[in-house]
């Protein structure tokens, strides 16, 4: 691996990260009618006879992780350095950390959306290029055109539906939920019951993902089938098993890459959608809760975690097309 | 059809082979009734210009014509024990197995024939396995024939197919094609993509390989005169059949008028330049053939007889055979130009070059820094290519400069400095002595504006593909030239003019032609609109960058023709940028002109077209020159130069920049740089010139290898 | 000009016209160019007919529409009646009585002008965006590249919702920019590279050497090259803003004036419309709305190409 596009790499990620917070500050900070002041007034209004204005400024201060008196300046920098130090700040209405709620269910998020943007490109890798080799066939116009309707779904409305008849007409799964009460963390009844919890989302999000994937894929691999080096392969008298896994699908995925970095922000944003319909409590469901509540350091503190989930996300994706594409790594991908 | 030559077995024998597609406007025949032998360690050139139908035979003989088309006919091939295997009725697995192991093939354009996410080695290991070889054999083997190439097997295998350069990629592709060790080869325009001097050392390494494992080639080209020596007979094609089959060896052989035409009509570079002749007409479409002799409606020959019936192969000598039924009068009326011209005696064109320059340029240097942008760079030593180094450089009006020189040497760089396209990084460039970026930006000392002088250099580009938008018909993209300097003309003038400059280049009807897209064209009529745009500029100096190149063979006379007389027109001159040197001949000799030879971003040698081209003086030219074989030589010469490809030009060699690949090179070369000479008017930057009391000739020689000895001195 | 020595009746660069155009022959051409060639290529695609033909239907309900109809207030009739049961509800009602048909036409208005002002939105930055960074080397470019990969990371959804709370936007108009805050950066990044290609092409550098405007380049030679592909961002992004809107209504975190689609789900959702048949239909027809759109859309970008593909056009003048 290049170390100078890791680099570039680690740099474009950091740099996504501090605009973010500072994104966040300036909206906690300079928006009109901003959290500073409403939650000042806020205070002021609930204890203004017992406490002082510097304890309520102290309050405002370990909530927001914005000291109001301070010049601008140093607010940002004195944000910035909690931040990065992992400080979010309190949440105004639990009262907890927002570190301590997010590290809670985070990984619930990560491991419906894992799950599904797994079984989606797998889905869709596959489907696509069974297509492109049927091309012109009844099975691909067929598959075509289902792809193509259900790129047309978005995937909370394809929940509804999986609600109304799995849920409330046929009582086959929970409406909501991580996973049943009762039962005792880490045995095998429990992981099955989190599984079951997860199906519907999961497949929810499978089902609407994998047409526009399966679409890209077609048409990338009967690019690819029509190249050169196909013909090539084919007179050099390869394994039809060989051509189909080492020249086209190794050339056909390389284009669904820039789709995938955008799919991963799409998911985690989809994922505030997704848990409130499923009442499945991971870092979206929480996010509205704040939003709702108006619970500002949880809200901008849900929203930085959301992001540094999605650069990660991107960063690892990055890694491995580096490894699949050699063309990348000596700088020769404009 | 028997044979006389009883000791010539024959590997593939192929009849009546016809390749059609069925498309809507009616079935196309791309290979019609296709027969012929093909002799057992013989190299067969096929020869054609571009669809006549010559790729359609390689597939054919692999049966490997891609779907729809279909395959008639009958293609035998004979196995080394004697058994007859019958191609086209193969079962798959049978096919299978024959592909690489008897017949392999290396298609046009290697530079998309890899997997782009593999590596070298991949490709040959997987060959390897795909046939059951020993694969450890197979890897020496492999190695072998990548050293028999002049390329280093460790380094070659370790790379990935884009980080090799377009020869070495060919090469490696001509190993692995041989790696099964085949019988018989295939190649379908394997050098077309390269440079000639790249093309003709892969073609000496491929002599030295057909005669050291034994094989069969069919070599097919759209360049008749590249294989005439390589060759042992060469077939050509026209209009989806074989006309002809003669001995190579001597081109007076041949007795189709066609390809006597194809001969006259080649720039080269001993053929006085008025004998040159372009074939008038195009070739037929495929869906609409001709009825009789395919060549009828373009052959001055042609009779009544011609019209009605085809006439077929008859042999008339040994390894001989024409179609044609007037083939006896060829040698009187077509007499191949070649013939005419005694030797060295070509007249001199007279010019009519002003004194003063239009543009001069003066120790232009052009260095790039690679620099991919990101605000990371910022950490590591950006690396410079010098594209141009220190090059003076004046043309004047009605002037034809002709640069020659490798891919890669800088030319098209330095030939858009001299336009003012391209910023150079040191020294000046002139237009009537105004500098021209000091007038851009503003602070120039003549009364010029920028404005006119960019009006006054104009440039056409190499492939016509992309001079022209593809979103604008004709008339559109002829508009913006009037549009942006003569402001007062409105559309209907715009549109007559143009209308009567399509005219004039010999595209009629016009209005028909100014209402057609880009796509609409042919290449040739795509450069002419490209040429008809930089003269309605009405400039001083026309770059033109490799303008005829990507034209058929055909052609590129007819291009440079009209490219003089609108030069008469027009009082323009030319920079004509060429990797051929028998182009540059053809139109700085016809304009009585000067060639420059560059070399990693420095010209080398300059002269007058023809000293240049009869008495060239620099090893370096003398190579070039040993590139471009003469039509009518018969010899065989080693190739002049050590080293086949060319160095990084990010780090260009000390001393002169040849001498790595000089045969001539002393050690002093490699210490210090020898400038152009200049007592007269032909120039050139080599020790050699000096006189005897230059340390050169005191030096000891370098110790190198030519590209001939080394091959020779293996295979013993 | 210095040829004025040479006769001036061999060139033709001195042969002037003597014929006129009329305005007429103008429109004539422009209404050829912009309407009768692209009509004629859509005739031939079923599919393009059909995008078309929804799209079309979407935008007249939305507009003429909401003229022809009263709208509906509470007890317009019977509370949850069926769809298809009379003519006066064709598409039933609500709980509260209120006819569905007449809903969903109103909702349709602020939708479209949402969509739009995204689309646009959407188009208008990353077409800007990344034309100046692809035609323009150095700082500029590394500028407005990192601040395209900026754009495309921050995940889009919780971007919106937290800006739509801290902002409170009200119209149509501009929560229809909001949601397209960032869904620019794949345009700008694409076209980015598309433009870094074509400036490379012969015929730019001709209209260089030509002292053409660096703003007609970027106009005539530039721009006709990437439109298909804007036009395509163009109905997806549309949709985007379709699916992102829709789900966010029905989160709650949108402020509105109107009802729309997305208000309908809303609604039908929380007042359980899930939960049984009798109430399924409440909740089915917004969701037909947003999927019957979104098909039109789908299938008239995918003729986009070749609208401006010059073979096609070629073979239908």
């Amino acid at each position: 691996m290049n170390g100078r596009w890791l680099l570039k790499r680690i740099g474009m990620s950091l740099l996504v990260v501090w605009t973010t917070i500072t994104l966040t500050f300036a909206l906690i900070r300079l928006m009109p009618g901003s959290p500073i002041s409403r939650m000042r007034a806020e205070l002021y209004q609930q204890y203004g006879a017992t406490m002082s204005q510097e304890q309520i400024d102290r309050q405002v201060r370990l909530y927001l992780n914005v000291q109001p008196d301070q010049p601008l300046w140093q607010q940002y920098f004195n944000y910035m350095f909690d931040t990065f130090q992992g400080d979010l700040g309190h949440s105004y209405i639990q009262g907890v950390e927002v570190t301590v709620i997010l590290a809670d269910v985070l990984p619930w998020t990560v491991f419906l959306l894992s799950i599904a943007i797994m079984f989606q490109y797998t889905i869709g890798i596959l489907l696509g290029a069974s297509m492109a080799y049927a091309e012109g066939t009844r099975f691909d116009f067929a598959s075509t055109s289902v792809s193509t309707f259900l790129v047309s779904v978005p995937f909370y409305v394809f929940a509804f539906l999986l609600i109304f008849f799995f849920v409330f007409q046929w009582n086959l799964f929970p409406q909501g939920g991580k996973y049943a009460t009762g039962l005792e963390a880490g045995s095998l009844a429990f992981y099955r019951s989190v599984l079951y919890h997860a199906t519907l989302p999961i497949v929810s999000l499978i089902v609407t993902g994998f047409g526009g994937i399966a679409l890209s894929m077609r048409a990338n691999s009967i690019q690819t089938l029509g190249s050169d080096y196909i013909r090539g392969a084919r007179l050099r008298g390869l394994s039809n098993f060989r051509i189909s896994y080492r020249y086209v699908a190794r050339n056909a995925i390389l284009p669904l890459y820039t789709g995938l970095l955008i799919q991963i922000g799409f998911l985690f944003g989809g994922a505030v959608i997704l848990e409130q319909i499923f009442s499945y409590r991971g870092i979206g469901y929480v996010l509205l809760d704040a939003t709702l509540f108006r619970d500002y350091p949880l809200m901008m503190g849900t929203f930085l975690v959301i992001t540094i989930a999605v650069v990660i996300g991107v960063f690892v994706a990055d890694l491995t097309y580096g490894k699949l594409d050699p063309r990348i790594q000596t700088g020769d991908n404009s | 059809m028997s044979q006389q030559v009883v000791a010539q077995e024959n590997i593939l024998e192929l009849r009546d082979v016809t390749v059609s597609f069925g498309m809507n406007r009616g079935v196309s025949k791309v290979l019609d009734d296709v027969s012929i032998d093909i002799h057992r360690g013989e190299i067969l050139g096929v020869v054609g210009e571009s669809g006549s139908g010559k790729s359609m035979l390689a597939s054919a003989i692999l049966d490997a014509v891609v779907d729809p088309g279909t395959v008639d006919g009958e293609i035998s091939y004979r196995t080394d024990s004697g058994e007859t295997v019958d191609i086209l009725n193969l079962e798959e697995e049978e096919l299978r197995q024959l592909r690489w192991e008897e017949i392999a093939m290396v298609f046009q354009g290697a530079m998309s024939f890899f997997n782009p996410t593999m590596k070298i080695r991949g490709h040959f290991l997987e060959t390897l396995k795909a046939h059951d070889q020993d694969v450890e054999d197979g890897m020496e083997h492999a190695r072998e024939l990548l050293t028999d190439l002049h390329l280093e097997p460790d380094r070659i295998f370790d790379t990935f197919p884009h980080e090799l350069s377009g020869g070495m990629k060919q090469r490696a592709l001509i190993a692995l094609s041989l790696i099964l060790e085949p019988n018989v080869l295939v190649m379908d325009e394997p050098t077309a993509a390269l440079d000639l001097l790249m093309q003709r050392s892969i073609l000496t390494l491929l002599d030295d390989l057909q005669e050291k494992y034994d094989l069969t080639i069919v070599f097919i080209t759209h360049d008749l005169p590249l294989v005439k020596d390589l060759c042992d007979r060469i077939a050509v094609m026209y209009a989806f059949d074989v006309m002809e089959v003669f001995p190579a060896g001597d081109l007076s052989n041949s007795t189709h008028p066609y390809t006597r035409s194809l001969l006259n009509a080649v720039p080269n570079l001993t053929t006085s330049l008025d004998e040159l002749r372009s074939i008038e007409g195009s070739a037929p479409d495929p869906v609409d053939i001709p009825s009789g002799c395919s060549y009828h409606p373009r052959c001055p020959l042609s009779t009544p007889e011609c019209e009605q019936e085809d006439p077929a192969l008859e042999e008339i000598g040994p390894d001989q055979e024409v179609a044609c039924w007037h083939h006896e009068k060829v040698d009187e009326e077509l007499p191949l130009a070649l013939e005419t011209s005694d030797g060295v005696s070509a007249e001199v064109y007279e010019g009519n070059q002003s004194d003063e320059p239009v543009v001069s340029m003066d120790d232009v240097e052009v260095h790039f820094e690679s620099d991919d942008g990101g605000f990371l760079s910022l950490f590591d030593d950006p690396e410079v290519v010098r594209a141009v180094d220190g090059v003076d450089l004046e043309i004047y009006e009605n002037d034809v400069v002709a640069i020659v020189g490798e891919s890669g040497c800088g030319k098209t760089t330095f030939g858009k400095t001299a336009v003012g396209l391209q910023e150079p990084t040191g020294g000046s460039v002139q237009y009537r002595g105004q500098d021209i970026w000091e007038t851009k930006a503003g602070r120039g000392n003549g009364d010029r504006s920028y404005a006119e002088i960019r009006r006054a250099l104009q440039i056409i580009h190499q492939d016509p593909g992309s001079s022209l938008n593809p979103n604008r018909k004709i008339s559109a993209t002829l508009q913006v030239p009037m549009k942006s300097w003569q402001s007062d003309l409105d559309v209907e003038d715009r549109k007559a003019r143009l209308l009567a400059m399509l005219e004039s280049a010999g595209m009629s009807p016009p209005e028909d032609y100014a209402d057609r897209y880009p796509h609409q064209l042919s290449g040739g009529e795509k450069q002419r609109v490209a040429l008809i745009r930089a003269l309605l500029m009405n400039p001083d100096l026309i770059l033109a960058d490799e303008a005829v190149s990507a034209l058929d063979v055909s052609m590129r006379v007819d291009m440079m023709d009209l490219m003089l007389t609108l030069q008469d027109l027009f009082d323009t001159s030319y920079l004509f940028i060429s990797h051929n040197l028998t182009n540059a001949r053809y139109l700085a000799g016809r304009a009585g002109g000067r060639i420059a030879v560059m070399y990693l971003g420095e010209i080398i040698e300059i002269g007058p077209a023809e000293e240049i081209v009869q008495n060239p003086q620099h090893p370096y030219t003398q190579a070039l020159h040993w590139s471009t074989t003469d039509l009518d030589s018969t010899d065989e010469t080693e190739s002049p130069i050590s080293d086949i490809d060319v160095p990084d030009p990010i780090d260009p060699p000390s001393g002169c920049r040849f001498h790595p690949r000089c045969p001539e090179a002393r050690e002093v070369c490699a210490s210090e740089k020898p400038s152009l000479e200049s007592e007269t008017d032909h120039c050139t930057a080599c020790f050699r010139e000096y006189p005897e009391d230059h340390p050169y000739w005191d030096s000891e020689p370098l110790d190198q290898e030519t590209v001939g000895v080394t091959v020779e001195g293996e295979s013993s | 000009m210095s040829d004025a020595s040479v006769d001036s009746e061999d060139i033709p660069l001195e042969v002037v016209s003597d014929v006129d155009q009329t305005w007429q022959d103008t429109v004539r051409n422009l209404l050829n160019a912009y309407v009768l060639v692209p009509g004629r290529i859509m005739i031939t695609d079923y599919r393009a007919l059909i995008g078309f033909g929804i799209v079309f239907g979407y935008l007249f309900v939305g507009t003429i529409g909401v003229w022809l109809m009263e709208p509906t207030t509470m007890w317009d009739g019977e509370r949850l009646m069926q769809s298809f049961e009379t003519w006066d509800h064709p598409l039933g009602t609500d709980p509260q009585g209120r006819d569905l048909l007449t809903l969903m036409v109103y909702g349709t208005r602020p939708i479209l002008l949402m969509m739009f002002s995204g689309g646009l939105f959407i188009v208008v930055v990353g077409t800007i965006v990344g034309t100046v960074a692809g035609f323009s080397r150095g700082r500029l470019d590394q500028l407005l590249s990192t601040i395209t990969d900026v754009a495309l990371t921050i995940p889009g959804l919780p971007l919106v919702i937290v800006l739509a709370v801290t902002l409170n936007p009200q119209s149509p108009i501009l929560i229809g920019v909001l949601l397209a805050i960032n869904g620019w950066g794949g345009l700008a990044r694409n076209l980015r590279s598309q433009v870094l290609s074509i400036r490379e092409e012969d015929y730019v550098e001709a209209a260089n050497a030509m002292n053409v405007p660096t703003r007609h380049i970027l106009l005539k030679d530039v721009l006709p090259n990437m439109m298909p592909y804007i036009l395509y961002n163009f109905m997806s992004s549309m949709r985007g803003v379709l699916f992102a809107s829709v789900g966010l209504y029905y989160l709650g975190v949108l402020p509105y004036s109107q009802e729309n689609w997305g208000v309908l789900l809303d609604q039908a959702y929380t007042g359980g419309a899930l939960t049984t048949w009798s109430m399924f239909h409440w909740i089915l027809w917004p969701i037909v709305a947003v999927v019957t759109l979104s098909i039109g859309l789908i299938l008239l970008s995918q003729s986009t190409d070749k609208l401006f593909n010059p073979r096609v056009r070629a073979r239908h003048e």
